[in-house]
């Protein structure tokens, strides 16, 4: 059922107005804190109001402006756009608590706050986006309004991982603008509202073609190797920011976009009888092991988090490309766990930073009687990735091995396997080092993050858990990601 | 058919007539100059108005000067085309708003009047090429644009603004022969100069004259346009011209050339004395060659205003890919991009000028850290800079988008990767741009203290670029108008 409601329209224009308010606040602190927590508590609102509609199946549609015949800006929320953009709003809230902690003496404070805003704004609206062109539009703005937060420093080496940050996504995005004109062609639309627009008619090479195109466009931000490459160099920003791109935002977006391309544009039966998704999936398995593997040898704890990203991430891909029910299941509900646990991570990095100026695993013997609880959610978030039961990581490798054994491609599940040991390999020795190794002085005093650094971090560990533990309980995320696949699949 | 015939007259006879009058009005006080000129651009902006919504109301319609009916007498004739009067007169009451305080700062004081006079005279050419009907009449407007065009770009009187305008000079000279001499073979093979008679007395003309003509015709014109190779005279002459001279120049001028193609195709694809397919495709190539090498160039340039005269380079390459594509949507992007990049280029220059005004200096290097100093400015400048990369929902994404579109409805999907990915390229050196302005430690402290531009640019630069957004946001106004237009074009060649 779908109805016209212009909150569909609301959720990203709210961190549009508060980007705008930011800016025009210029240096004054308080206004700037007062316009970035009120517009990220509206927005979490807005989104959770539409949350029992959505969760009866009732679809918000807004059509915003329309160009010409099927090519303009519209709004839709379905099951799955409301999935992601839940996720993405109710991070940016503990995001933004934790950035005017981590962010306290840095300069330039209103450019930083003002695009954070616009980050957010836009990645809610590719979420809701209705059709491939609303995607794109805001697929290319999330990379512009990303690039003055990459290089918040302004140092050389920021300079340089920012132009190296533009350079992959922008060619992802004329990718992706090669294959709306292509889809908009063959299909004669580019809306996101059906399971599959394009039909075997166009022609095989060209439909295989078209997918490579449009999966090497998102598949930029969703960092499938070997595409990957701009992601451990743009971990110069400031931690926030990696934390935004890295569970909530850019590489989320990417991931978000080659569900839309799987499961909306071409659709599960085409892709069955193309046959190119078992492609999509090996390379995916080869991202999650290869990239597994680099994290292990990385000392610096946020370049470890970057490859354990990368890792994480083609969960979500192999997913999709795996084309059974249990495996597309795993592959929304992935989207929150993944996205809870390593913002969780990242948080506790930055504390970690910001009290004692550490960032690299070696140096971390002992950290855990200086800051307890930081490294409690660290913990939590290290079990999760490992896959330990009750923790949100354990539903999605649960799901996904069933998955690759219902699409009888039973070595998917080893791949799970593998990846779990990979992940207990590096994470579990910062864990170890922690709370198992002498801290280097005698004399330890508890000294923890201040409160709006600790509180979004434990707020985040707390959710791993509630994620992993209310799987049956209705009303939770879960059975929006249930309702999207019912869509999608036709069931 | 003759109704409203003094505003179709008025369009031009304003201007010149304000042209003319102008080194009188500014003999004692330059400042004089500058509002007479003011005054004469808003009232022909009134009566240009007037003629779009005319058309856009109840299509093309025409006069005949002096009673003298069609083939015999002058015809003017306003079509949708024909529209780019709006944005000509748009930008040249802001380049005159502009030019107050710029002509006082960057020419003697003598000279302003005569300057004001030249711009007047540049304009007023440039509506009447947009409006007649008449193939000689092309031919004088094209001539009276040209040469104010070479004076405007020396004003300064500086030496290498003279050896700008010399090679300009040259090069405009030869694509005027070429017209010309096109011109004079159209009237040789059919006896009439009138476009529409023309047209349809061609039917049955020899097809090698035939093709002479329309092939000296469209290097003219190309020549004009400043496509890749025939650019050349092109980044001189666009960056060492004053700043609001560069917007007109680089905006509008080098569209001269594309409302001639468009003439062009109107008498070849309704006569369907020659089939086209050779030079649209010489023209889909020049136009990917012209994006890709423009970007090029621009990439390697330190001059702010140089990079601006190259990225013009790569954007008419849209525009004639568009033309050369004949599809539907292609030409409907190209016609399109006409007005958007008026606009969109426009910002940029006089956003340039302003900083060139209050600094003093025009590289990159520079003017590293000035958006500091000067929000607005480079607020409207990045605003610019997204819009000509084609960033929705900005004014070039459509345009961009339309001629993708027409190169894949064309069966040619290279060229929509071509321009996608030229897109790209062109990006690089906005980047650099934008970066240098707000990211770059300043080379000189002193540039952090220059005080915002005067409120006589601001507005100007601020009007135009929020004008890029709107054009963007609001894109289907000018899709929907052109697009009766374009079908009518391509409705002999069973496009459309």
């Amino acid at each position: 059922m779908e109805v016209i409601d212009a909150r569909a329209a609301l959720a990203p224009a709210i961190s549009l107005l508060c980007a705008a308010l930011v800016f025009a606040s210029g240096e004054r602190t308080f206004w700037r804190r007062l316009f970035s927590l009120s517009a990220a508590l509206a927005k979490l609102v807005i989104v959770m109001s539409m949350l029992p509609g959505a969760l009866r199946g009732v679809v918000y549609v807004f059509d915003l402006v329309q160009f010409t015949e099927g090519v303009g800006l519209a709004f839709r929320a379905d099951a799955l756009g409301m999935f992601f953009s839940l996720v993405s709003s109710t991070l940016w809230l503990f995001t933004t608590v934790y950035a005017i902690g981590y962010m306290e003496r840095e300069p330039n404070r209103m450019r930083f706050f003002g695009f954070f805003a616009l980050c957010v704004s836009t990645t809610v609206g590719v979420a809701f986006a209705e059709n491939l062109l609303t995607m794109f539009l805001f697929y290319e703005t999330l990379t512009i309004c990303t690039y003055p937060l990459v290089i918040h420093d302004e140092t050389p080496e920021a300079m340089k991982a920012g132009r190296k940050y533009l350079a992959y996504t922008l060619t992802g995005g004329a990718f992706v603008l090669l294959g709306s004109i292509a889809t908009f062609q063959l299909a004669g639309t580019m809306t996101l509202s059906h399971p599959g627009i394009l039909t075997m008619d166009a022609g095989r090479g060209t439909l295989i073609a078209l997918f490579i195109c449009l999966i090497a466009g998102f598949g930029v931000k969703a960092a499938i190797m070997p595409l990957h490459g701009w992601l451990p160099s743009a971990m110069v920003a400031p931690t926030p920011v990696s934390a935004l791109l890295h569970a909530v935002a850019v590489v989320k977006v990417g991931a978000f976009g080659v569900l839309r391309v799987v499961y909306n544009v071409f659709g599960v039966r085409l892709l069955d009888e193309l046959g190119v998704c078992d492609w999509l999936a090996a390379l995916a398995a080869f991202t999650i092991i290869a990239a597994s593997i680099v994290a292990v040898f990385q000392d610096n704890l946020k370049r470890r988090l970057a490859f354990s990203t990368i890792s994480q991430l083609s969960y979500i891909v192999l997913g999709a490309s795996l084309l059974t029910p249990l495996a597309a299941t795993a592959a929304i509900v992935h989207i929150a766990n993944q996205a809870f646990a390593k913002i969780t991570m990242f948080f506790v990095a930055g504390s970690i930073q910001r009290v004692t100026g550490k960032t690299t695993v070696h140096e971390l013997a002992g950290i855990g009687y200086r800051m307890p609880y930081t490294m409690g959610a660290f913990t939590i978030a290290a079990l999760s990735f490992i896959g330990v039961p009750l923790f949100a990581g354990f539903v999605t490798k649960w799901y996904l091995s069933l998955g690759a054994l219902e699409s009888g491609a039973w070595w998917y599940a080893l791949v799970m396997l593998g990846s779990a040991l990979l992940n207990a390999a590096y994470w579990l020795p910062v864990v170890y080092a922690a709370f198992f190794k002498t801290p280097p002085s005698t004399h330890v005093e508890m000294q923890e993050a201040h409160w709006t650094m600790l509180g979004p971090t434990l707020v985040c560990a707390a959710y791993v858990i509630l994620l992993g533990a209310t799987v049956s309980v209705p009303g939770m995320p879960f059975a929006l990601a249930r309702a999207a696949v019912t869509f999608v699949f036709g069931m | 058919m003759t109704t409203w015939p003094p505003l179709l007259v008025a369009v031009v006879v304003v201007p010149i007539l304000g042209a003319v009058l102008t080194p009188v009005v500014g003999q004692w006080r330059a400042r004089r100059a500058a509002d007479w000129a003011l005054g004469t651009m808003l009232l022909t902006s009134v009566v240009a108005l007037l003629l779009v919504a005319r058309v856009a109301d109840g299509g093309p319609f025409s006069y005949v000067a002096g009673g003298w009916e069609v083939p015999y007498g002058i015809e003017l004739r306003f079509d949708e085309f024909s529209a780019v009067t709006a944005i000509i007169c748009l930008l040249g009451v802001l380049a005159i708003v502009f030019s107050r305080r710029y002509a006082e700062h960057a020419l003697p004081e003598v000279r302003i009047p005569y300057y004001y006079a030249l711009l007047l005279l540049n304009l007023a050419g440039m509506l009447g090429f947009s409006i007649t009907g008449d193939l000689f009449n092309l031919f004088v407007f094209m001539e009276i644009l040209s040469l104010s065009g070479y004076a405007l770009v020396a004003v300064s009187g500086e030496k290498i603004a003279e050896m700008a305008a010399f090679k300009y000079l040259v090069m405009g000279a030869v694509s005027s022969i070429a017209v010309l001499f096109a011109i004079g073979m159209l009237y040789a093979l059919t006896g009439s100069l009138n476009m529409a008679d023309v047209a349809s007395r061609l039917g049955g003309a020899p097809v090698a004259p035939v093709a002479v003509a329309f092939g000296m015709m469209a290097l003219g014109f190309m020549v004009k346009a400043a496509i890749f190779p025939l650019h050349i005279w092109l980044p001189d002459a666009h960056a060492i011209a004053p700043s609001p001279v560069s917007a007109i120049l680089s905006g509008l001028v080098v569209k001269v050339g594309i409302v001639g193609m468009l003439r062009l195709y109107q008498i070849a694809y309704t006569s369907r004395a020659l089939d086209l397919e050779a030079l649209n495709t010489v023209l889909m190539w020049l136009g990917a060659l012209s994006i890709v090498m423009g970007a090029f160039f621009a990439v390697f340039q330190d001059d702010v205003k140089m990079m601006l005269a190259y990225s013009t380079i790569s954007n008419i390459g849209y525009i004639v890919m568009g033309l050369g594509l004949a599809s539907s949507a292609g030409v409907i992007g190209a016609s399109v991009h006409v007005f958007n990049h008026a606009i969109i280029k426009a910002t940029l220059f006089l956003g340039a000028g302003a900083l060139i005004f209050r600094t003093g200096k025009r590289t990159l290097t520079d003017l590293a850290g000035v958006g500091h100093a000067m929000p607005w400015t480079v607020a409207a400048i990045s605003v610019g800079a997204i819009s000509i990369v084609g960033i929705p929902p900005t004014a070039g994404f459509l345009c961009k988008w339309y001629i993708a579109l027409g190169a894949v409805e064309a069966g040619h999907p290279f060229f929509a990767f071509a321009l996608v990915f030229g897109a790209l390229f062109i990006f690089i050196y906005y980047i650099r741009m934008v970066n240098a302005f707000y990211f770059r430690p300043p080379r000189d402290p002193a540039i952090l203290e220059v005080r915002e531009a005067p409120a006589s640019m601001l507005v100007p630069i601020l009007v135009l670029a929020t004008l890029c957004l709107v054009m963007g946001v609001l894109g289907r106004i000018p899709l929907s108008f052109i697009e009766p237009a374009v079908t009518r074009l391509l409705a002999p060649i069973g496009g459309g």
